[in-house]
């Protein structure tokens, strides 16, 4: 059985992105500056206060498909980290890669006929909606339920369990990926094609993005939440 | 075909037992010759094997990749063959090119196998079809914002039937959210625009 290696905490740092360069949106979202010569892995991290085991793993989970992510190399610490880490994520979607394909989608919408324009728009608003409600619902309720557990007290919010996390936790790539398919397989094409493959370019970034940001939430950070629920549960 | 010859097989199964009884069965064939088994795909790249099959619980698949099987292993042209426990979907079993049942006899599977051969040499197997009279009928109510049960009742079908030609529609148009099905039933005057204002 071949096993594809993986990144390790001595390498350097510009051999990762010399690897597989979609790591760059982790270091801009993380604020680490470039030029980081000969530093390694392990520098950075300890150079910039980040969780050597944490960040590796997040590198794993992006560039290698089939990365089992290990819980084992976490500490309960971390936690802190992936919520840090997801509020980070959310900031670079709200702020860099949605308005870029909403810039898109506007330039898209102007070439189009009344119906198909009004048609594309109020898609794109609804979905625009549905992220931030997601988001937000994040950052409101799930992120502090479990810095607050993790701060030793489960009290304050006894009622919320991150079982409904679970199940309140909407696949928000969907629309993302019918909207990719309108425009491939069905939306009239009249004009250059220009604006469309470069939304295309958008959307399949985004969508590879969000996909390992809900393998961070699902293979990462829901197991650990879970693990410190049960050892409150037994006190 | 030579002896020298066979289809090399990859098995990747998590039961130990139903493993080896598959093997066992398989190394009866002058045709087949299982080179490998694995309990789980892991990071298995078929890329640079010579592996010609891979017969594979899907069990073992994560949910969320089940679609993606053609691509999983990184390799074109491979006879994938599922080896089923439980029952799935239909399109996802759709994508592989023959499936065996731990209840087949030794002989059924052998046979089995030789035609997933034979169907993996067809055409590719993302056939994205036309909607049919009755899903295109399925899909105008759907984006007219009516529940499965509203659907149900005026076409006289079960409400399972229902589910699974919406899931059909879904995946022959490439679109799984309501919104953007009404946006391609508009698109198409399906419905009209003026229904929703």
């Amino acid at each position: 059985m071949t096993i594809e290696a993986t990144y390790k905490k001595q390498m350097k740092m510009a051999e990762l992105i010399a690897a597989d360069n979609s790591l760059l949106s982790i270091l801009q979202r993380l604020n680490i500056r470039l030029g980081f010569g000969e530093a390694t892995v392990q520098d950075i991290c300890t150079r910039y206060n980040i969780s050597t085991a944490l960040f590796l793993e997040i590198c794993n989970i992006y560039s290698f498909r089939h990365y089992r992510p290990h819980i084992e190399e976490l500490a309960k610490s971390d936690i802190a980290n992936i919520t840090t880490y997801l509020r980070a994520s959310h900031k670079f979607y709200t702020e860099v890669c949605f308005p870029a394909i909403h810039n898109s989608v506007h330039n898209l919408v102007k070439e189009l006929d009344d119906v198909n324009r009004r048609l594309i728009d109020k898609f794109y608003d609804d979905y625009d909606n549905e992220v931030n409600n997601h988001f937000r619902y994040e950052e409101d309720i799930v992120f502090p339920y479990i810095e607050s557990l993790q701060a030793g007290g489960k009290k304050n919010d006894e009622a919320y369990h991150i079982s409904k996390f679970e199940d309140n936790h909407s696949n928000i790539s969907e629309k993302l990926n019918d909207l990719k398919n309108i425009i491939i397989k069905y939306l009239p094409e009249e004009h250059s094609s220009v604006v469309r493959f470069s939304l295309l370019n958008d959307i399949y970034a985004v969508e590879n993005d969000l996909r390992k940001h809900s393998l961070i939430e699902n293979k990462l950070l829901i197991p650990l939440v879970e693990i410190m629920e049960k050892e409150y549960g037994e006190e | 075909m030579e002896k020298s010859n066979k289809y090399k097989i990859l098995l990747i199964e998590p039961s130990e037992i139903v493993s080896a009884g598959i093997s066992a069965i398989i190394s009866r064939s002058p045709e087949f010759t299982i080179v490998q088994t694995l309990s789980n795909p892991g990071y298995f790249n078929a890329q640079n094997s010579d592996i010609d099959i891979i017969i594979i619980n899907p069990v073992v698949i994560d949910y969320n990749e089940r679609f993606d099987i053609r691509s999983y292993f990184g390799k074109e042209n491979l006879t994938i063959v599922a080896l089923t426990q439980a029952s799935y979907e239909e399109s996802v079993l759709r994508q592989y090119n023959g499936c065996i049942g731990i209840y087949d006899s030794a002989q059924r599977i052998v046979q089995k196998l030789k035609s997933a051969v034979e169907d993996a040499t067809q055409a590719p197997k993302n056939d994205i079809n036309e909607l049919s009279t009755r899903e295109r009928d399925i899909l105008t109510a759907v984006a007219k914002g009516k529940t499965n049960k509203e659907i149900a009742d005026e076409f006289n079908i079960s409400i399972y039937t229902v589910i699974s030609h919406r899931r059909n529609i879904s995946q022959k148009l490439g679109i799984n959210s309501i919104s953007g099905l009404t946006v391609y039933a508009i698109m198409n005057k399906l419905v009209d625009m003026s229904d929703f204002n």
